[in-house]
C-alpha cells in the first residue's frame, strides 16, 4: 500500500507525458479491441458447435446457390425418406431479394436487402434472434405475427429503415435487381432489434413465391430466377451424428440431381463465405493486431525510458535511503503495469459501452455480417493489453534501474 | 575482524580505494585511517579530488573499499552484500545532500516518511516519528508542502528531517550548505550542531567552506588520497576552530 502510494504520485509526475502516453494506449486498445471484436465474432461463427449446430444446403457446383423452391420441403425434412432417418429439430429457407425502392436512382439510400423466409423461423433459426430478451423479442413477435397476417409485410433494420428515411407502417415498392422486372409492394410492420441485421430486412417468402407465380400469369412467361429462387436451406440438428447421417441422406437423394446440392456445417459455409475476405482477416490476425501491441510496448517502453533516466538521481537518492535494486525495480514496473493496466481498461470498457449502446456494433460490412458487437471479453482485454504490454515496454528501463550507482549522488562534488 | 578502536564509533583502518581507467590504476584513497569517536562532528575538508566524498560513500556503506576495513559501531560495513548495506543505510545512516534531492512528487512529510516505508512500523507510529523529525527542524507547519513550494534552506532543513527520522547511528552530510545564501546555511549549521549536542549523534560533514568547517569539532584535511596534518593555509585559512 505504501508503496502504491508512491507509484500514484510518480505517475503524477509529468502529467502532460502521462496523459499523452495513457493517451497513445487508449487509442491503440480501442484499435486492437475493434479488431479482436471482429476476429473473435468471425471465429465463433466459424467454429464447430459440438450440439444444436446448423447445417446449410447450397447447390453443389455453383456459386450463387439457385436452387427450385421445389427442393425446400423435402430439404427442410432433411431428406428423411425412410424409417431411422434423421430430421432436422428446426430448418428454415432463404430466398435473397435484392433491390431498390428507386427505380432509377440506385444507392444507399435506395437499397433494400432482404431475407424472403418464413416470418416465425426468425425467432428459432436466425442467429442472436433466437435468444433475445423477453422485451426485444416481445416487439419482434408482435412483427412477424403482423407479417403472418399480411404477407407483405417486411422488418426492416434500424439503420436500414433510417437510409431509407421510412417509418413503421409506410408502405414501399421495391423494384427487383436480381429479380428483373419483378416488384414487391410491402408494408413496414417492424424493425430488428439493433445490432447484427440493422442493415438487413425480412420479407415473407410466400410472398415472393406470389408474386413469381403472379409474373407469369401476367408475362405468360416464368420469370428467369423462378426455378432458382432457393438459395440456402438451413437445418438444425443435435449432434454431428445426426448431421452426418443426415448429410449422407441428402447427398444420396434422387431427388437431388439438378442441381446437385451439397451440405456442410454453417461454420464451414460461413467459412467458404469468407474465403473472399481471407488476405483481409490474415493482414488483421497477423499483422496488424500484433504490430499494434509491439507499437503500445514501445509506446510505454519509451515513456518509461524516459522517466527512468529523468529520475536516475532520484532513485540513487532511494538507494541511498536504503531501498534494495528489487524495491526500486517493482516502483517503475508497477507505475507502468499500474498505468498500462488503467489505460486499457478505460478504453476497452469504454469501447464495449460506446460501440455497443450507441452505434450498435462496428460498422464493418463483410459476407452476411453488416456489423460486429463487442464481444463481453473485450471488458478485460484492455487490462490485459495494458499488463502485457506495459510489463514488457518497461522491464527493460526498470532493470537498468539496477545499475544506478548510489556513489553517482554524492561524486558531484568529489 | 575486529574493530580497530573500541572508543571511536567509526574505525577506518588501512583503506584504499582505486579505479581502473583502462591499464591504469587511479588511486583516490591509500592506507588510509580515521576513527571517529561517539557525538563528535568532524568536518572533512580538502581540494576537488582529495577523497573526501570517496570516503564519505565508504564509511557510509555506499561502497567499498578495494582494500582495510570500516567499523561503524559493531558492524563491519566494508564486508557487507548490497542488501546488507542498503537495510544498514536505511537504520543507521542519515543523509544529508548538498542539492537536498527531496522527491519533487511528495509533501515535506511524505519525503521525510520515506526511510520508514522500509521499516516494520504503522502508520501511527511512523506520524508520529515524522512529525518529531520536522518539528525538530522547525517545520512542523509546512509538512503538507511540496519542495517546491519551500526554499532552499527549509528544503535542506526536510532534508535534515529525513535523515533524523530514523534516529540513526551516524548522519553525513556532504555540502549540506553548498547550495545555500549564507543565512540560510548558517541555520542549517546551528541545527547540525543541536542535533549533535541534543541528540549526541555523529556527524560526518563533507565541505570546502571554513567557515562551516569551523563549526565541527575536529576537522581533518585530505589531500591526494590521504589525511594530512598541516593543510594548504591559503586554502584553508580561518577554518581552524
Amino acid at each position: 500500500m505504501k508503496f502504491f502510494l508512491l507509484i500514484i504520485r510518480n505517475l503524477r509526475r509529468n502529467l502532460v507525458r502521462s496523459m499523452l502516453t495513457g493517451a497513445g494506449v487508449m487509442v491503440l486498445v480501442f484499435v486492437i479491441t475493434l479488431i479482436w471484436s471482429i476476429l473473435g465474432f468471425l471465429d465463433e461463427a466459424t467454429s464447430t458447435k459440438t450440439s444444436n449446430f446448423k447445417g446449410i444446403v447450397t447447390e453443389k457446383w455453383s456459386i450463387p446457390s439457385q436452387m427450385p423452391f421445389s427442393y425446400a420441403s423435402t430439404l427442410e425434412e432433411g431428406a428423411a425418406r425412410e424409417a431411422g432417418d434423421v430430421k432436422p429439430i428446426d430448418s428454415m429457407t432463404w430466398q435473397f431479394f435484392i433491390g431498390s425502392i428507386d427505380k432509377t436512382n440506385i444507392g444507399f439510400s435506395t437499397f433494400v436487402f432482404s431475407f424472403c423466409m418464413e416470418p416465425r423461423k426468425l425467432l428459432t433459426m436466425m442467429d442472436e434472434l433466437d435468444s433475445l430478451a423477453p422485451g426485444p423479442r416481445g416487439e419482434l413477435d408482435q412483427a412477424i405475427k403482423a407479417m403472418e397476417q399480411n404477407r407483405q409485410g417486411i422488418i426492416v433494420g434500424q439503420k436500414r429503415l433510417a437510409a431509407l428515411g421510412k417509418r413503421i407502417g409506410d408502405r414501399i415498392k421495391i423494384f427487383g435487381l436480381n429479380y428483373r422486372d419483378l416488384e414487391l409492394e410491402c408494408e413496414i410492420v417492424g424493425t430488428f432489434p439493433a445490432g447484427r441485421y440493422d442493415n438487413n430486412s425480412c420479407i415473407n417468402r410466400d410472398y415472393l413465391n406470389a408474386s413469381l407465380d403472379a409474373f407469369k400469369a401476367s408475362t405468360g412467361k416464368a420469370h428467369p430466377l423462378a426455378e432458382k429462387s432457393l438459395n440456402l436451406v438451413w437445418v438444425k440438428v443435435p449432434d454431428s451424428k445426426a448431421f452426418d447421417k443426415m448429410s449422407d441422406q441428402i447427398t444420396k437423394s434422387p431427388m437431388f440431381s439438378t442441381p446437385a446440392v451439397k451440405i456442410e456445417t454453417a461454420s464451414s459455409g460461413v467459412s467458404n463465405f469468407l474465403a473472399a475476405y481471407k488476405d483481409l482477416l490474415g493482414i488483421l490476425r497477423w499483422i496488424l493486431a500484433p504490430s499494434i501491441i509491439v507499437t503500445l510496448a514501445v509506446v510505454i517502453s519509451n515513456s518509461i525510458s524516459i522517466s527512468v533516466r529523468e529520475r536516475r538521481k532520484e532513485m540513487a537518492v532511494l538507494k541511498v535511503l536504503g531501498f534494495r535494486p528489487g524495491q526500486i525495480v517493482i516502483l517503475v514496473l508497477g507505475g507502468a503495469v499500474l498505468f498500462g493496466v488503467v489505460a486499457g481498461s478505460i478504453s476497452s470498457i469504454g469501447t464495449y459501452f460506446f460501440v455497443n449502446r450507441f452505434l450498435g456494433g462496428i460498422p464493418f460490412p463483410i459476407a452476411f455480417f453488416s456489423s460486429f458487437p463487442i464481444l463481453d471479453s473485450a471488458l478485460w482485454w484492455g487490462a490485459a493489453i495494458g499488463f502485457v504490454t506495459a510489463f514488457a515496454g518497461s522491464i527493460m528501463p526498470a532493470l537498468s534501474t539496477r545499475s544506478i550507482k548510489v556513489a553517482d549522488v554524492f561524486s558531484k562534488v568529489a | 575482524m575486529s574493530r580497530v578502536s573500541d572508543s571511536a564509533i567509526v574505525n577506518v583502518s588501512g583503506v584504499s580505494r582505486y579505479f581502473k581507467r583502462g591499464s591504469e590504476r587511479v588511486s583516490v584513497l591509500d592506507d588510509l585511517n580515521l576513527q571517529v569517536p561517539e557525538g563528535q562532528f568532524l568536518a572533512l575538508m580538502g581540494p576537488s579530488g582529495s577523497g573526501k566524498t570517496t570516503l564519505l560513500n565508504l564509511i557510509a556503506g555506499l561502497d567499498t573499499p578495494n582494500e582495510g576495513e570500516i567499523w561503524v559501531g559493531e558492524q563491519c560495513v566494508s564486508s557487507m552484500s548490497e542488501a546488507q548495506l542498503a537495510r544498514w543505510r536505511n537504520e543507521h545512516v542519515g543523509f544529508v545532500f548538498q542539492f537536498y534531492h527531496l522527491l519533487p512528487v511528495l509533501s515535506a512529510y511524505e519525503n521525510v516518511e520515506l526511510p520508514l516505508l522500509l521499516m516494520p512500523l504503522n502508520a501511527k507510529a511512523r506520524k508520529k516519528q515524522v512529525m518529531t523529525a520536522l518539528e525538530l527542524v522547525g517545520l512542523e507547519d509546512r509538512n503538507s508542502h511540496l519542495p517546491s513550494q519551500l526554499s532552499g534552506g527549509q528544503q535542506q532543513r526536510v532534508g535534515i528531517a529525513r535523515a533524523i527520522v530514523t534516529d540513526p547511528t551516524l548522519i553525513v552530510a556532504d555540502e549540506p550548505t553548498g547550495d545555500l545564501d549564507a543565512k540560510s546555511a548558517h541555520e542549517i549549521l546551528d541545527l547540525l550542531g543541536t542535533l549533535q549536542r541534543a541528540l549526541n549523534k555523529t556527524i560526518l560533514m563533507v565541505t570546502h567552506d571554513p567557515r562551516a568547517a569551523r563549526r565541527a569539532d575536529r576537522i581533518q584535511y585530505l589531500d591526494k588520497g590521504r589525511l594530512v596534518d598541516t593543510p594548504d593555509e591559503e586554502l584553508y585559512e580561518g577554518a581552524r576552530p
